[in-house]
């Protein structure tokens, strides 16, 4: 029997402004004791609602419309809170997306593990801080931390503390929603597998809502794809693998390759998702689907077996009655991927005839940082070096801390070294006094990592663009007015009078990105650095922006710095690689050299953290 | 502990500031004090005769030595508590005059803003649990209006109700004048009895901040993701709108609080004035109107030690109740 069964469950968005919006439809699935299941979707699909709900812990105005969630055999869709309680964190328990702001700040930690133990037992004081001790020690946290509040713990302890808090009272079922999101991907990979060891000494149940395809398929046994509040596929996770069927699913693995491949094509998904607030006929996918048959628009696809799977498609469908077995396609659906393609060979320009654009000379960069009476130096940048050159673009890979952000600062002219030269053709960066770091700033642009907070809410794209025409071009308004429309067209956002005249909030992420990508253009910057552009966008419009920020650095000469801590995408962007940790260059040279074959231990721990499904194929190539 | 020492050491830095400023800002005044009260004194005469103004220089101990001398004098007579003779209130001391009315502004503020913040706490904690609920809407409606109205208003019609038309209560004063004061009962129910109406009218809206503040907190920390989590470990209802919503609401309305005390010195000058309430705010009002300049001073001075004093503990509580800022990075 499964130990928790939702059966066509819808959950409604209620507002009184706006027409209710159904996040979850129709929704149905089974999870049995000790099953690692994952759902994938996009940020918008419903996958974190229909979490919430089957754990009964929607928040207003999100509402149970229709179907049935059961746990253990007792249906808890409509179960009063007081007969809940006691089923919560002894059987249920969850961790949080943004665990970061999931404990209580003013509470320390053991408190907030001693009032979940002692409200369903009868434990003393003495026996939760054993049993606290213990919890922590396995997830490889010190013990004595459990006296210290949650800000005094990183970001990625923090997350292991609510890992370890969700297993107190051993339960039998785990939600877990976007567990590791927004920690770089060392500590990801550590905590997921931490995760699966424990999950399989104390077999309990999981399910593992993520957007991220890759580490969901690494780590569960069984897959669930959503997709504007359905499930559309369900296959195990080795299948879903080998032959994803629903053209969504393709797409998503799509935006996953290894990075030591000779030649790298990942896809992306064009379009975004459907406003489930309207009504709609079809299938919800087809109009962002390559291989839509009329079918598509007009009926919906119902979620049927096939093969050993569950799978909503008519594209699919039909291949599989026509006889044309996942096997017989082979592993070609990846080179015809479902969506547009960016492929990257490794045969890059010869970056010696380029013009350099600015040199980093053996510079260092100390911080002091006091603490009441106490100074402790930080040495953020330690004799780094690097050239930036005309139409190239040189990548800094390192994990948060490392020193790629004060090495952004030191670019702009934020920050000073202490020793060391940045010189700006003849210009010396580091000597610049205030006016001419203005004047210096006009060649520099960033592009930043949340082009949700990047923007201002307030103002349309079109006065957005317009004001660094104005103001570092001089141009008259109506002049800017036309180089913002045309900077539109380069981004990609067609046609401009249209997008000229929206907010923010009226566009999707990816839409977003390019704004600021266009904001960025609007000065004809020599250099452009891009912090982390595509770490917070969807994966599956991740490879859009790379292919946008590729396209313009080779057609106008662009110096690129790109700064991430996902060496995929910088094999992807990246000429040249540098890595770097704590402050110092520990491996520097041609992208793919650096990938191919990593020198230094830590571009290796770099390199195995990238979430990578098809890590064993090619291991077989 | 670090920061226990360096807020403390902010606030001497800030009290000498203060006292340093309350030494100039007097001197800066055009003219001189002793020629102003012979004025006053002879309001016809045209001419000054230089001998009064002497004479009144003497009797004041008005100095004629160097600045520099003046203020040490002044941080002496400060350490030892001597302000100097009131000139409306002439022969008695200031530190007479402060002594009479203070202890009628301490007890009056401090209940009333005791009893408005715990029960503004309350009622807005309890609307935020219940939020969009009937409860919620009436508070928060009603403390809105009752903002809305001027308080000088209401205790002026409290006046004329109970006072005069129903005569309920006294009229003004702090207590009978057939009362003794001191430990006795005649007096305590008198002064009780005369503090009810400016404790009423203050205690009409002393509550609508405590309330409106602690309400916008808790509902903000009641959608976070750890009370959320806390739900979901199950725990009652109790300990969650306690120790999850309300423990961290709290917050800035205790830094409000303490900062309230510092202010309670200054008393309620509308209030006093109109219950004509022997306090430091009608005090403050009779300095200000006579040209009363050490009292003013000297008042002054208490309102910014109080002030300052407040804000130190203000500091250290929430450097006790928000582990965050104690031993922050």
């Amino acid at each position: 029997m499964s130990l928790l069964a939702v059966d066509q469950l819808d959950v409604t968005y209620l507002t009184r402004k706006r027409p209710p919006v159904q996040a979850v439809r129709g929704v149905s699935l089974t999870i049995g004791p000790g099953e690692f299941v994952g759902l994938v979707g996009e940020s918008g699909s419903g996958k974190s609602t229909l979490g919430n709900a089957t754990i009964r812990l929607l928040s207003r105005p999100g509402e149970i419309t229709g179907g049935t969630v059961s746990f253990n055999g007792q249906d808890i869709t409509a179960l009063g809170e007081d007969r809940l309680r006691p089923m919560r964190w002894r059987d249920i328990s969850t961790v949080f997306q943004s665990s970061m702001n999931s404990l209580n700040p003013v509470m320390p930690i053991e408190a907030q593990f001693r009032d979940a133990i002692q409200a369903h037992s009868r434990a003393s004081n003495g026996q939760v801080r054993k049993r606290v001790a213990e919890l922590l020690t396995m997830v490889d946290i010190d013990p004595s931390f459990m006296r210290f509040y949650p800000h005094e713990l990183s970001g990625g302890m923090k997350q292991r503390v609510a890992l370890a808090l969700a297993l107190a009272l051993e339960p039998k079922f785990v939600l877990l929603d976007e567990p590791t999101t927004g920690l770089d991907v060392v500590v990801q990979r550590a905590i997921l597998e931490r995760l699966r060891v424990i999950q399989r000494e104390q077999e309990f149940a999981v399910l593992l809502i993520s957007h991220d395809l890759g580490s969901v398929l690494e780590f569960s046994d069984r897959v669930l794809v959503m997709y504007a509040g359905e499930i559309v596929e369900e296959q195990a996770a080795a299948d879903m693998l080998r032959h994803p069927r629903h053209p969504y699913s393709r797409g998503l693995l799509g935006s996953y390759a290894s990075p030591t491949a000779k030649t790298i094509a990942i896809t992306y998904i064009p379009g975004r998702p459907p406003d489930l607030s309207k009504p709609h006929q079809g299938c919800l996918f087809a109009p962002r689907c390559v291989d839509a048959i009329p079918l598509c628009r007009m009926k919906a696809p119902e979620l049927l077996p096939l093969g050993d799977g569950l799978v909503a498609c008519h594209v699919a469908k039909m291949r599989a009655e026509a006889g044309q077995l996942p096997e017989q396609q082979g592993r070609s659906w990846r080179t015809q991927a479902a969506g547009a393609v960016f492929t990257k060979h490794t045969v890059a320009k010869d970056p010696t005839g380029a013009e350099d654009i600015l040199r980093f000379e053996g510079v260092s960069k100390l911080y002091t940082r006091r603490r009441g009476f106490k100074t402790t130096l930080v040495q953020a940048v330690d004799d780094v070096s690097f050239v930036l050159s005309k139409g190239h673009v040189t990548a800094l890979v390192g994990q948060s801390g490392s020193g790629k952000s004060t090495i952004a600062k030191l670019v702009t002219g934020i920050e000073r070294p202490d020793s060391g030269e940045i010189s700006f053709g003849d210009l010396r960066v580091d000597r610049l006094g205030r006016r001419g770091l203005r004047d210096f700033r006009k060649h520099i642009q960033m592009v930043f990592q949340d082009p949700y907070s990047a923007l201002n809410p307030a103002h349309t794209v079109l006065s957005t663009l317009m004001r660094p025409l104005i103001n570092h071009k001089g141009m008259s308004r109506g002049q800017a007015q036309s180089r913002a429309l045309e900077l539109l067209e380069t981004v990609g956002l067609t046609p401009p009078e249209r997008f000229g005249q929206r907010h923010p909030h009226q566009l999707s992420g990816g839409q977003r990105q390019r704004i600021v990508i266009a904001r960025a253009l609007a000065p004809e910057p020599a250099i452009i650095i891009a912090d982390e552009p595509i770490s917070s966008l969807d994966v599956s419009i991740r490879a859009e922006i790379l292919e946008l920020l590729d396209g313009l650095v080779r057609e106008q000469g662009i110096a690129m710095l790109y700064i991430t801590h996902d060496l995929l995408s910088a094999r992807l962007l990246a000429d040249d690689i540098i890595v770097l940790n704590e402050g110092k260059v520990v491996e520097a040279g041609r992208a793919e050299d650096v990938i191919a074959n990593p020198q230094h231990a830590y571009t290796q721990l770099l390199l195995r953290s990238i979430p990578n499904p098809f890590v064993e194929e090619t291991a077989a190539d | 502990m670090i920061y226990f020492v360096r807020r403390f050491a902010v606030f001497l830095l800030t009290l000498w500031a203060a006292i340093t400023l309350n030494f100039i800002i007097p001197r800066l005044q055009p003219g001189d004090p002793a020629e102003r009260i012979v004025r006053r004194l002879n309001p016809n005469s045209r001419t000054v005769d230089p001998n009064q103004v002497e004479a009144v220089r003497k009797m004041l101990g008005l100095p004629d030595t160097n600045i520099f001398e003046q203020y040490l004098q002044y941080l002496q007579t400060l350490v030892r508590g001597e302000f100097g003779v009131s000139y409306s209130y002439f022969p008695f001391t200031v530190t007479h005059m402060i002594g009479q009315t203070l202890p009628w502004t301490l007890v009056l503020g401090a209940v009333t803003l005791f009893i408005g913040f715990v029960v503004g706490t309350l009622l807005g904690a309890w609307a935020a649990w219940r939020r969009n609920g009937p409860f919620d809407s009436v508070t928060t409606l009603g403390a809105t209006f009752l903002g809305t109205l001027p308080s000088f208003w209401i205790a002026l019609l409290l006046l004329y109700v109970c006072a005069f038309k129903w005569g309920w209560f006294p009229v003004g004063g702090g207590y009978s004048g057939d009362a003794q004061p001191g430990w006795n009962w005649a007096f305590i129910s008198s002064a009780f009895e005369h503090s009810v109406l400016p404790a009423v009218s203050i205690l009409l809206f002393a509550p609508i901040g405590w309330i409106l503040g602690m309400r916008n907190n808790m509902v903000t920390i009641l959608g976070d993701d750890y009370t959320r989590l806390a739900k979901a470990k199950g725990l009652s209802e109790r300990r969650i709108a306690l120790w999850y919503g309300a423990r961290v609401a709290v917050l800035p309305n205790v830094a409000g609080l303490a900062l309230a005390v510092g202010g309670i010195l200054g008393g309620s000058v509308v209030i006093e004035q109109i219950f004509s309430y022997p306090g430091m705010g009608r005090l403050l009002f009779e300095a200000l109107r006579d040209g009363d300049y050490p009292l003013m001073q000297t008042v002054f001075l208490f309102i910014i030690i109080g002030v300052l004093l407040a804000d130190l503990v203000a500091d250290f509580l929430y450097g006790v109740l928000d582990p965050r800022v104690r031993r922050g990075g």
